[in-house]
């Protein structure tokens, strides 16, 4: 059984917004899936969908096997739930957070070690009111894990954290997995689900452009290893090409840049090149995740329409955080 | 028990809310002031007058402090977007609706009860005597009324999708039930006789205002606890104007309104 399976999932607001359009996402049991795309692409109305904020407009949602809409009460009893850029209780204490939570969900967890594990024991005791944003997204994770649940759904978690507490989160996230929690996260920050994510879904403009292992995406897309050299003089007669795995050779100046098949081939190239001149400086790159989320969104992301964004993603310009 | 979970932590929120304090301490001004002045430089202090004097003029306040307290009781928190935690764990919205209209009943009922409690201790002291059946029926009929308004508070904030609106909302009920009330008399009057000529008897102008305005039923109402000799209904009322009537009318107002809300928020985008 999947976590979560949309079929057909379309929402739009009006006549003229299509904030999510014919989805088909499936996530694992037990995986980290990694909801990537800029902000305006859909990716909060899906998760609003799925916890039947926001109904849609046609198509289905089941989470962990339940109807998103008609069988949401079972559904909040297995999930925990950080949204995003929600405030939280402002009169209430860190503590008083977490117990209602647990009040609510007939849980009994130790406050004081839950609080300790996302790193705000000591503030237990002061009201919410007065928190940084980095301090209302550990309570908020703090809050998502009462109860043990079977699947987390987080919104942009790591907004607000410093590296240290992104990191943090991070390692949350896989002692959670490690347990057998499916984790759904969204995000705008590629570094993010390179570094834990099993799986990532890339959202543009309300559809689901690919989905898979970022190996498999890399793969996929065929980018390719490349290995630039920066030579004392470019000698005549090369032949890099006739090498066996170099797919391209390009020379600009003093720099002899080669894109690769396997990154393996990459020692033939140097030692080539080795053997007819003198090599400066090497420098050797594989194909990044930001540069194959370019390829997926690029052009979509940036300076779209306003009336295109999803209500409850305000496009903004600085959208693609890498 | 969800209902019970989001009545507790509602509790334990709002109770700590400066604004709910001072509205709420208004009416025990009123008591205090009702049965001071009620008795002050008179001989023989009537104990019902005073009673009656706080009922009246605290039914103006009522409105008043069961709004403030719970206008903004879901659309304040549909605007922060705490509603999303709330109904990320197990409530349901009409858990949520339900919920938040015990909390702040509890609120405003609570403060009620303590000015009434000082009432009953002042009248002990100051009066030669106390009706303590009038006392309790006054003290009930208040607290149906005070409801009344805690429900239309609560189903206004459920419909409304942002604070502003809320407000506007709640501002406009206040005016129209309580501040404008005498004119919805005259405003009936003048639409349904002197303008469509519909020829309506005085009877059906003041049942019409009564189920317009919870506060006007209110005052009707009160007719059940008052001595006989202060009875101001006249013998030859129509059924429809009997005080028990009033009852009901204010048990719609209670009902209708939440019910209201509950639908209308389980059929709201809360994205």
């Amino acid at each position: 059984m999947p976590a979560i399976e949309t079929t057909a999932l379309t929402k739009r607001y009006g006549d003229s917004v299509l904030a999510v359009d014919d989805l088909d996402l499936t996530v694992d049991d037990g995986e980290i899936f990694g909801f990537l795309g800029p902000n305006g692409a859909g990716k909060s109305t899906t998760l609003n969908m799925l916890l039947d904020f926001v109904r849609p407009t046609s198509g289905s949602v089941t989470v962990l096997g339940y109807d998103a809409q008609t069988e949401i009460h079972e559904i909040r009893k297995r999930i925990g739930v950080l949204p995003e850029g929600a405030t939280l209780y402002e009169r209430l204490t860190a503590r008083e957070h977490v117990e209602w939570v647990a009040d609510t969900k007939n849980a009994d967890p130790d406050v004081d070690a839950l609080l300790e594990r996302v790193g705000i024991l000591e503030d237990a005791d002061r009201a919410a009111g007065g928190f940084s944003k980095g301090m209302r997204q550990r309570l908020g994770l703090g809050m998502a894990l009462v109860g043990e649940p079977d699947l987390l759904l987080l919104d942009e978690p790591s907004s607000g954290l410093d590296p240290a507490g992104m990191q943090e989160m991070r390692e949350i996230l896989r002692e959670e997995a490690d347990r057998g929690t499916t984790v759904f996260f969204s995000s705008h920050i590629l570094g993010e689900v390179e570094a834990v994510c099993d799986r990532i879904g890339i959202m543009s403009e309300g559809t689901l452009v690919t989905t898979g292992t970022i190996d498999d995406l890399q793969g996929e897309l065929d980018l390719g290893a490349s290995i630039s050299l920066e030579v004392a003089s470019v000698p005549e007669d090369l032949a890099l090409e006739s090498l066996e795995g170099v797919r391209s050779v390009a020379v600009e100046g003093t720099t002899i840049t080669a894109t690769c098949v396997d990154p393996a081939v990459k020692v033939d190239v140097v030692e080539r090149v080795a053997a007819a001149t003198a090599v400066e400086d090497i420098i050797s790159e594989d194909a990044s995740l930001e540069e194959l989320f370019n390829t997926y969104t690029h052009g979509r992301g940036r300076g779209r329409n306003d009336s295109e964004a999803a209500p409850d993603e305000p496009v903004r310009t600085a959208e693609v955080e890498a | 028990m969800s209902i019970a979970s989001v009545a507790r932590k509602d509790f334990l929120d709002v109770r700590r809310a400066k604004i709910v304090w001072f509205v709420a301490s208004l009416y025990l001004l009123i008591a205090v002031l009702m049965f001071y002045f009620g008795q002050q430089g008179v001989d023989d202090p009537e104990f019902h007058n005073a009673l009656l004097a706080l009922s009246g003029n605290g039914a103006i306040l009522i409105p008043l402090i069961a709004l403030v307290t719970a206008y903004l009781a879901i659309a304040g928190e549909r605007e922060s977007g705490s509603i999303k935690y709330m109904l990320s764990i197990p409530n349901s919205r009409r858990d949520v609706v339900l919920g938040k209209f015990i909390s702040r009943s509890a609120i405003v009922v609570g403060s009620i009860l303590v000015a009434f409690a000082l009432a009953g201790a002042l009248g002990l002291l100051w009066y030669p005597s106390v009706d303590v059946g009038m006392f309790v029926g006054a003290l009930a009929l208040t607290t149906l009324f005070t409801l009344t308004y805690v429900s239309v508070a609560i189903g206004i904030s459920a419909v409304s999708a942002s604070r502003s609106r809320a407000m506007g909302g709640a501002i406009a009920v206040y005016f129209v039930t309580t501040v404008l009330a005498n004119l919805i008399r005259t405003g009936l009057d003048w639409v349904f006789n002197d303008i469509a000529g519909l020829g309506l008897s005085s009877d059906a102008l003041t049942f019409t205002e009564s189920a317009l305005s919870p506060m006007n039923a209110f005052f009707r109402s009160l007719g059940l606890v008052l001595p006989d000799d202060l009875a101001v209904t006249a013998p030859d009322n129509p059924w429809y104007l009997e005080p028990e009537l009033m009852l009901v009318v204010l048990f719609v107002w209670l009902l209708v309104p939440l019910a209201i809300g509950i639908i209308q928020f389980e059929r709201a985008n809360l994205g």
